[in-house]
């Protein structure tokens, strides 16, 4: 198949199957710059969950109520 | 950066152990020279620093194989570690000296007297420690090195 060829049937293809709904029209990008959002998708850190917290808090009060604890803790740390 | 995983795993979980160990030498030797705590210092630096640091790797590579059959999520895994760690860290402390087992409780370091009644909770808190150690420094550490 030369380039004539596949030219022609890239463009019945195109025909044959029109864009769906909100996808950009062939040749033309999307809208909006999507790159700020791709950095703020990365950037984004999940929040840390109450329960976590909870057991920080925990863990630290029992460290204060038992601070014998704390060698046997660091021996297995 | 997509070779040598397992690798990358196990350096990740000795991370922690290793930071560590220094921190625990440091304990160790104000206890004895500073507070005059006549504690083994030698035999109780065996289990943190010969064998800690490796189950930990080994821990997070076995994390690392089963991830994609299982999808647990790594702090549970990190905190089912204990359940692993303590017969052998008790085993060595035992034959080394360093745990005493009594008619009433436990003798750590021939200083710390814990009651058998205070076990299951300490577990639970060391259940407890090692989610949120596995969850946010190992896990951390493993979306750097690229296996998370």
């Amino acid at each position: 198949m030369n380039a004539d060829e596949q030219d022609r049937l890239k463009k019945l293809l195109q025909a044959a199957l029109p864009p769906t709904a909100g996808e950009p029209e062939p040749g033309r990008g999307p809208g909006r710059d999507l790159w700020p959002a791709v950095l703020r998708k990365l950037d984004s850190k999940p929040a840390t969950p109450w329960y976590d917290w909870a057991l920080l808090a925990g863990l630290l009060g029992l460290a204060g109520l038992f601070p014998a604890a704390i060698p046997v803790f660091l021996y297995y740390l | 950066m997509k070779s040598h995983p397992y690798l990358r795993a196990y350096l990740g979980g000795i991370f922690v152990p290793t930071l560590v160990l220094p921190v625990i030498l440091t304990v160790f030797i104000v206890t004895r020279i500073v507070i005059q705590v006549p504690t083994p210092i030698e035999r109780i630096l065996i289990f943190p620093m010969a064998i800690v640091p490796s189950l930990f790797g080994l821990w997070n590579a076995i994390w690392l194989g089963s991830h994609d059959r299982w999808h647990q999520p790594i702090g549970l895994h990190g905190a089912v570690l204990p359940l692993v760690m303590a017969p052998i860290g008790a085993l060595v402390g035992t034959s080394l000296g360093v745990l005493q087992i009594g008619s009433h409780g436990v003798v750590w370091f021939q200083a710390c007297s814990i009651p058998y009644a205070w076990i299951v909770p300490g577990f639970g808190a060391a259940m407890a420690a090692y989610y949120l150690v596995w969850k946010y420094v190992v896990g951390s550490l493993n979306r750097v090195l690229g296996i998370a």
